[in-house]
């Protein structure tokens, strides 16, 4: 359906959400292509966000707290998630990648992912690829939620996170240099208690992916250390990298 | 009212830096998506914690949000709107979706005026709107007819359209309609008669 008169009449509609998806098409075709309509839903919209921040930064449900206020350490996963990570609209082989990943297989996605990392950590394998691998990894997750684990005292170039996928096991998507001959580096899930349960090894360097072996409860932790190849019952050092809840 | 510690809580993000923030984020400058959280981030929550079951939805979709907010920076072109404005349907949108793919229409229809009873608050986040703006926005919004401020609630915070919130108030879909409009265009008119 092509549209060549101004949709004033359904311009509030539109830019409230309010329109039907095949209402929709038709406006948006041509507000891409007429200035004016332009303005008029920037008006609309700006009017209306305007409005929503000041109802958003109260709850305005009975018996719900007046005001509410995002996690203490929310900003700085957000942050650690991009920190070194590419933008979409560059041209090279990191955003084929990012689109590959985008594709919605999800359950395909950490295997994929974790083969295409390590082939291009093998072909590089310079430090600042490893940022690049481990920052773009983390922006192909099409679906799940991500988490990351904040360096520890001494680690401070140390990067992982923990992806929850909507479906499947959660894994870690981890930039560590290669552990000492006999050592490997162990994932934990941090209990209540507080407990921790062994979730898996790894002898890889670089960037590299770890499925969790154990269980990830809602709100658990995740650390990561240094231990034996054959893996430790209790952590038996500190950790380079964890999170106290998920 | 009007002392100079209350001035002192004027303190609007300036645009121009808004869209220098977004300039960087599209430059890979994930210091300057911490920056837009430090601005935005606690209205953002705020907002999807309204439109969502609980904090943890909230917390989930915050992040999603930025990472989304990350990728599109590129996109983002200041003459269809504030930073505000994008950054905020970002967050809107990236709710609606989560609803959609957990199957859950979630009913939260907090009223859009429902602030007015809140702005008092002393916590309003003043980077975002200094409290004379807010006051008159919660003016403007509660000079609305009660019937266009419900149509203008169900759509945007229950994120139903025009045909749905016919059949959930029982009313004709023309009525929708003409509330939807009315109740933007006085919307409109009134905030940019306040600036």
């Amino acid at each position: 359906m092509t549209m060549d008169r101004h949709p004033t009449e359904d311009l509030p509609a539109y830019a409230l959400g309010a329109l039907e998806e095949s209402e929709r098409e038709s406006i948006t075709t041509h507000v891409a292509k007429c200035e004016q309509c332009t303005r008029e839903l920037a008006a609309f919209e700006d009017a209306l966000y305007e409005a929503a921040a000041v109802g958003a930064t109260g709850v305005g449900a009975p018996g719900r707290e007046a005001t509410v206020n995002p996690p203490r350490d929310l900003r700085t996963r957000i942050v650690l998630r991009h920190r070194g990570a590419r933008v979409v609209g560059g041209v090279g082989w990191p955003e084929r990648l990012r689109a590959f990943f985008l594709r919605p297989v999800p359950l395909f996605v950490p295997a994929v992912l974790a083969v295409l990392v390590l082939i291009a950590f093998a072909v590089v394998g310079t430090s600042r690829q490893q940022t690049d691998a481990y920052a773009n990894a983390l922006a192909g997750v099409a679906d799940g939620r991500v988490v990351a684990l904040a360096p520890q005292e001494g680690n401070p170039d140390a990067r992982a996170a923990i992806v929850i996928p909507a479906r499947g096991q959660p894994y870690l998507v981890v930039r560590l240099p290669a552990p000492p001959s006999g050592k490997a580096w162990e994932a934990w899930v941090l209990k209540p208690g507080p407990v921790a349960v062994p979730a898996g090894t790894s002898q890889d360097g670089g960037v590299f992916t770890l499925v969790l072996t154990s269980p990830l409860g809602a709100g658990n932790g995740i650390a990561i250390t240094l231990e034996p190849i054959a893996g430790s019952a209790q952590p038996t050092t500190r950790p380079v990298l964890a999170v106290d809840r998920t | 009212m009007g002392s100079s510690d209350e001035k002192r809580h004027v303190v609007l993000p300036d645009k121009a830096d808004d869209v220098r923030l977004v300039e960087r984020i599209a430059g890979g400058d994930a210091e300057a998506l911490g920056e837009l959280y430090d601005r935005y981030g606690r209205t953002a929550f705020g907002m999807l914690y309204r439109m969502l079951p609980g904090p943890e939805a909230a917390e989930e979709v915050t992040q999603d949000a930025f990472h989304s907010i990350w990728r599109q920076a590129r996109s983002y072109r200041r003459e269809r709107g504030s930073v505000r404005t994008w950054l905020l349907a970002i967050c809107r949108n990236a709710a609606i979706d989560w609803r959609r793919t957990r199957g859950k229409r979630v009913e939260r229809e907090v009223a859009i005026d429902g602030a007015a009873e809140l702005l008092s608050d002393a916590k309003v986040d003043e980077r975002v709107i200094d409290a004379l703006r807010a006051e008159k926005i919660r003016k403007a919004v509660g000079e609305l007819p009660a019937e266009q401020r419900e149509v203008l609630a169900l759509a945007f915070w229950g994120g139903y359209s025009q045909s749905e919130i016919a059949a959930r108030t029982n009313t004709p879909l023309g009525t929708v309609k003409s509330r939807v409009r009315l109740g933007m265009n006085k919307l409109r008119e009134r905030l940019a008669d306040e600036r």
